[in-house]
């Protein structure tokens, strides 16, 4: 029955964009009619705590109840989640104040055994977060259809894949993830309809981002992005309750895990409570007795987090230099994230850029809402067609060569997507395999970087030594995802390309957490597979139809015969219960209409270009007439 | 690939840069991945293509080495491994001497000084390749090319030397304060 809903125009499915935050999560959509909105629950509360708790019974809460928990259990409630993503298990940062049982201590991913005898891994958490917003969703949109998930702009490769498995296991059609500071610029660009060029100082519970763009005509252009995935407010409090927890006088307290939460939980209340007083006298109740008692004033924590702010103030110049821009070419400085409420950031960040930020759109909420319209874009639903969204890569991607030193392939900030190859060639006889690996970084030594991967190439045919030539692609797409691809030149041969992500999960670990998650349901999983493919032949069926109206004059006769032909064998297959045959039917449409596809794109590209003519021609008649207007005061007069 | 037919730009080393990004804007419009997410999966793949060739041609063309250096082999330039000027390499050397004894000693307002010394001379050098491509005649041979070949790799020199600087100045912080 299900089938019939998908194929109904009437209720189509409204498309969501997800704020997936290190302390706080939120789901928005764009209405009919009327302006994006973020969904409330029934407390009327927009924001989920970003906190996943474990039960005994293997039951699992999210939300403002689990975070209720977190003291009384604080091994088995899971609280920035977001800092672990994408990040090895020896990572000391993954480890720092975290009162998790922690599985292991070494390898590619982070383990944590939680109450319920489950061992389970970041993107599972966070699958639970997102399981939890789609369930808010659906609960007041009726039908929820694909989602843009916003990710720190400073999330390297192995952050970014995490984020999207974690969507795909919760459930979702991630159609995009969306760098944080562009959601929240497209939020207020679209708001303000004013072109220019902003800073987007973005400083959230648990990452920094700043963001250069330049806004014109609907266009939003990154110019550059830098930041730091692991410095946010959670540093602030961090910081504070380090400063409690020595003048502790009880040793046992210092790292007993509930007071340790206890204090970090303190802390951000006082945090929160600098934000409107100059002074806050405190009284914490230890979980081991007795209480802490004092006294922090702003200025004392100011000083506190001062080295947390000049951190954000390098790669806010750093930034401005690799745009090429200094702080006078900035139009306005927009503020995203709950940490900017700190009175001392908003400080900083004036004085930093020299003019006072943007902030009339709750800095909790832009991310999610500038999400929900890039979600509403690419449904293609939305009446913002003029709107695009031009991103970059965040950080260098490079190989490690010989010695060890990295070789560029593509720099930071170089507009997505991209692609680069590089050729190697083989240095042994018969060589027919090549190891490649891959990390992401600003330094010089792979050491030092990143890693993202290791790449086994194989079945290269065997000749003598330097006579194979191995090209390898790297490709970049536009969620800022590295695929890897390699050809031998001399026979064409396509290599296999085996991926062995150094952090994170494969794709077939992967694969067997939606399997378990399916309760291994073979079936299930066919009729997942079945209703997929239809829905993807669906949309194949109406794009060829449609470019065949507009554009049959760019074929001929034969060719577009052809084409009808295998268009109706996808038809025949969709009535068909096998998706194996949908999927093969699709790739012989897909074959026959290549050269019909790329006539169609050398047009657009023409048209583009001849575009560009007619409106060098308006913007210097615009130009004129502007001169008209002060060569004519008699009719300013007039008016 | 020439960058210059891809955006639609005159093959020359004289750059509009307003041109440049309007032109690129209008090609994004039309091809990037967002604009076909509802196009047949070989549609989406040639659009992909074509977004990826124009970022990159947009890349070359907006830095003015990489620039010089397309328009160098479009018009035929092929390096031979020619040796750079003694006295270049001479110059290259001190200047690369003083900055890492400036780094050593943490003086960030030598490394500044060193910077702003070399900023002009590629701003020079700059002005001087540009004046002879710019008097290229269309028809250009291998040997009149060397000239401006010359000149951009003295350009490189001094770029990579002020990219030098910019990593000690994204570092200075950090010593400053250990001090």
């Amino acid at each position: 029955m299900a089938l019939l809903q998908i194929s109904d125009p009437g209720a189509r499915p409204t498309p969501i964009g997800i704020d997936l935050g290190t302390t706080n999560s939120l789901v928005a959509y764009v209405p009919l009619v009327g302006a994006p909105t973020t969904v409330r629950d029934c407390d009327n509360e927009a924001l989920v705590p970003s906190v996943v708790s474990y039960k005994d019974d293997g039951s699992v809460i999210v939300g403002r109840a689990a975070k209720a928990l977190a003291i009384e259990r604080p091994r088995d409630t899971i609280s920035s989640i977001k800092r672990m993503m994408g990040r090895g298990a020896d990572d000391p940062e993954t480890q720092r104040l975290a009162p998790y049982r922690f599985a292991t201590r070494e390898g590619a991913v982070v383990k944590i055994a939680v109450a319920g005898d489950r061992v389970v891994t970041p993107i599972e958490v966070s699958a639970e977060i997102l399981r939890e917003l789609y369930q808010l969703a659906e609960d007041a949109l009726g039908s929820v259809g694909g989602a843009v998930i916003t990710v720190p702009a400073y999330f390297d490769d192995a952050q970014r894949q995490a984020t999207r498995d974690a969507g795909r296991l919760a459930g979702l059609e991630v159609l995009r993830l969306l760098n944080e500071p562009t959601a929240a610029a497209l939020a207020y660009g679209l708001d303000s309809k004013q072109n220019g060029t902003f800073a987007v100082y973005d400083l959230g519970g648990g990452t920094f981002d700043v963001t250069i763009l330049q806004l014109d005509d609907g266009v939003f252009q990154v110019r550059s992005t830098g930041g730091d995935s692991q410095l946010g407010g959670d540093d602030m409090d961090r910081t504070l309750a380090e400063q409690m927890i020595a003048s502790l006088t009880d040793e046992a307290s210092k790292t007993d895990p509930s007071t340790v939460r206890a204090l970090m939980d303190g802390a951000r209340a006082l945090k929160h409570a600098l934000t409107d007083s100059e002074a806050v006298e405190y009284e914490i109740e230890l979980p081991r007795g007795g209480v802490l008692e004092a006294r922090v004033t702003r200025d004392d924590f100011d000083e506190l987090v001062r080295p947390l702010l000049d951190r954000t103030g390098i790669a806010c110049r750093r930034a401005l230099r690799d745009a090429g821009l200094t702080t006078t070419d900035l139009d306005g400085v927009i503020l995203v994230g709950g940490s900017t409420r700190v009175p001392y950031v908003r400080k900083y960040v004036a004085k930093l850029f020299g003019k006072e930020p943007l902030d009339s759109i709750d800095p909790d909420q832009v991310v999610a809402l500038g999400a929900a319209i890039q979600a509403d874009l690419l449904a293609g639903s939305s009446h913002n067609e003029q709107v695009l969204l031009l991103d970059v890569l965040p950080l260098s991607l490079g190989i490690e060569a010989m010695g060890g030193v990295v070789e560029k392939i593509l720099p930071r900030n170089t507009p997505i997507p991209a692609a680069a190859a590089q050729v190697f060639t083989t240095y042994a006889e018969n060589q027919t395999g090549f190891e490649l690996h891959v990390v992401q970084g600003e330094r010089e030594t792979a050491e030092a970087c990143r890693s993202l991967a290791r790449f086994q190439l194989r079945g290269i045919p065997p000749m003598p030594a330097g006579l194979a030539r191995l090209e390898v692609r790297f490709e970049v797409d536009a969620d800022g995802l590295l695929h890897v691809s390699a050809k031998e030149l001399t026979t064409g041969i396509s290599q296999v390309v085996e991926v062995k992500p150094s952090y994170g999960l494969s794709d077939e670990e992967v694969e067997r957490m939606l399997l378990d998650a399916y309760d291994h349901a073979e079936t299930d999983v066919t009729v997942r597979a079945l209703i997929e493919q239809r829905v993807e032949a669906e949309r194949i069926i109406v794009a060829t139809r449609l470019a065949l109206d507009q554009d049959a004059a760019l074929i001929d006769e034969a060719e577009r015969a052809e084409i009808e032909a295998k268009l109706a064998s996808v038809i025949e297959a969709t009535r068909g219960e096998n998706h194996h045959v949908i999927a093969s039917r699709i790739e012989e449409l897909d074959h026959v209409s290549r050269n019909f596809a790329g006539l169609r794109m050398d047009r657009s590209i023409k048209k583009a270009l001849a575009g560009q003519r007619l409106s060098d021609v308006e913007r210097d008649t615009a130009h004129a007439e502007g001169i008209d207007r002060h060569l004519g005061p008699q009719k300013d007069d007039s008016e | 690939m020439d960058p210059f037919a891809t955006l639609g730009l005159p093959r020359e080393y004289a750059l509009d840069s307003e041109a440049l990004e309007r032109r690129y804007r209008d090609l994004q419009r039309a091809l990037h991945p967002d604009k076909h997410v509802n196009a047949t999966p070989t549609e989406r793949r040639v659009a992909l293509g074509k977004a990826v060739e124009v970022n990159e041609a947009y890349r070359v063309l907006k830095d003015d080495v990489r620039r010089a250096e397309s328009l160098l082999a479009l018009l035929g330039y092929v390096a031979k491994g020619e040796v750079a000027d003694p006295e270049l390499l001479m110059e290259v050397m001190e200047l690369r001497e003083a900055l890492s004894e400036a780094k050593q000693v943490k003086s960030l307002p030598r490394v500044h000084k060193l910077a702003s010394q070399v900023q002009a001379l590629a701003a020079t050098t700059r002005r001087e390749l540009a004046a002879k491509l710019a008097e290229l005649p269309a028809d250009a041979t291998i040997d009149v090319l060397g000239v401006p070949a010359a000149l951009l790799s003295q350009l490189k020199y001094y770029k990579r030397f002020l990219d030098e600087v910019n990593v000690i100045e994204d570092d200075a912080p950090t010593w400053t304060k250990a001090d």
